[in-house]
């Protein structure tokens, strides 16, 4: 149970988990949040909103690298305390961002800061990100690292008609040649005849049909 | 009448297993396999001009693709030949009717010989709704998802699979290609 230098405080902390229901951060509250909350004493609200927005836009996938490097050289916090508040800031919003927004009440959200000691403002601030209008930016770039499978990055395509070939004086035969770059970055080649490209073109079509249809009944309420 | 007909069979026996043989690649069939089950009472040089002469007949219609007409007019002229290079009514009857059966098969077997990339031999797919994922949180922003796979393949090797992922704005491009491609299919068969 007592596996990082703050495991006294983890015991002490579960043990007041048990009086409410469990804190978003679960049973364990993660380091870098501890060690954030002991050093955001000594930032004022002005640098905390600078470190969010570059925290932010990391999390948006954004490179920050250059702005978090003006942020440490202009603070009069050292840099060993900055990485420690930087971290911690990370993964309060990752892990906000984390929970369906259906679960997680934001009076409950503040509540888990509260009880790390964290001060009301930057509480407030906290909850701005995580329930207001960037959340949809942060779930969408969370879902960049779901599972997948390739996709289609570019797909060119030729139509030849094969005029005489080695075994037919004359072919007179139309062909498709796809050629597809995957996401994962393999190239596709293949000749489709007429009559599969028929296929092909109709399931596609009917794909785009069943997409269209789930969209409308919006049977997005599965029950099982 | 009865030998006759025997004969007509054995004929039409022949051109369906040097078709076998020659466009269908069934390596089953062998030279001495038709001659011991259609020809058991021919010399092996009779048989062996019979052979070579329907096989060198079927060449010559099936490289030019020949159609009703066509055929009509070479196999007249084939008739018509003086000494042993010619044919006879019944293997002229027996060459219209196996090649009015064949044709389209014959065709698309000396087509593939000439095709050397993969084909697309089938596809399958399927449309899902992203429910939950590692990183938790619903996937309520993203909609459907299509997975498709796709069967490819080289002539007389075994096929492989290329499973691919869509959402509705790629599915809606791809079939938007398509039509392209239909178009300029269209604009080639009008043509011609």
């Amino acid at each position: 149970m007592i596996c990082y230098p703050c495991g006294l405080h983890v015991l002490l902390v579960m043990s007041s988990s048990h009086t409410k229901d469990s804190s978003f951060l679960g049973g364990r509250i993660p380091p870098e949040i501890e060690s954030m909350s002991k050093y955001l004493k000594d930032v004022d609200q002005e640098l905390f909103r600078k470190i969010l927005k570059a925290v932010v836009s990391a999390l948006e996938g954004k490179d920050c690298r250059e702005v978090m490097r003006s942020i440490a050289e202009s603070s009069a916090v050292p840099e060993e305390k900055l990485s420690h508040i930087v971290a911690g800031m990370y993964r309060v919003l990752t892990e906000a961002v984390h929970i369906p927004s259906a679960s997680l009440k934001q009076e409950a959200f503040k509540e888990d800061l509260r009880e790390l000691r964290i001060p009301e403002d930057f509480i407030t601030d906290f909850a701005s990100v995580v329930f207001g209008n960037r959340r949809a930016a942060l779930e969408t770039a969370a879902a960049q690292h779901d599972p997948h499978l390739p996709t289609i990055e570019d797909f060119r395509w030729r139509v030849d008609v094969a005029i005489s070939t080695s075994s037919l004086a004359r072919a007179l035969q139309p062909s498709v040649l796809m050629q597809m770059k995957l996401s994962d970055g393999s190239l596709q080649r293949f000749e489709v005849p007429v009559s599969k490209f028929q296929e092909l073109r109709y399931n596609v079509a009917l794909i785009l049909k069943e997409m269209n249809d789930l969209e409308k009944r919006s049977i997005l309420k599965i029950q099982d | 009448m009865a030998a006759d007909a025997e004969a007509t069979k054995s004929l039409s026996g022949l051109l369906n297993g040097i078709a076998q043989k020659v466009y269908y690649n069934n390596e089953e069939i062998t030279e001495e396999l038709l001659k011991s089950e259609l020809y058991p009472e021919l010399s092996q040089d009779e048989f062996t001009a019979l052979h070579e002469k329907m096989k060198a007949l079927l060449k010559s219609i099936a490289t030019a693709d020949m159609d009703h007409g066509q055929l009509d007019a070479f196999l007249t002229a084939q008739t018509r030949k003086q000494g042993g290079g010619g044919v006879s009514a019944e293997q002229a009857a027996a060459l219209s009717r196996f090649w009015k059966s064949q044709r389209v098969r014959v065709r698309e077997s000396l087509l593939a010989q000439s095709r050397w990339e993969p084909g697309l031999r089938g596809l399958s797919w399927r449309v899902d709704l992203q429910t939950a994922a590692s990183r938790g949180g619903t996937a309520s922003h993203g909609g459907p998802v299509a997975l498709m796979e796709l069967e490819l393949g080289r002539a007389g090797q075994e096929s492989e699979f290329v499973c691919l992922e869509f959402d509705e704005a790629k599915v809606n491009q791809v079939l938007k290609k398509m039509a392209d491609i239909q178009e300029s299919i269209d604009s080639i068969v009008h043509r011609t």
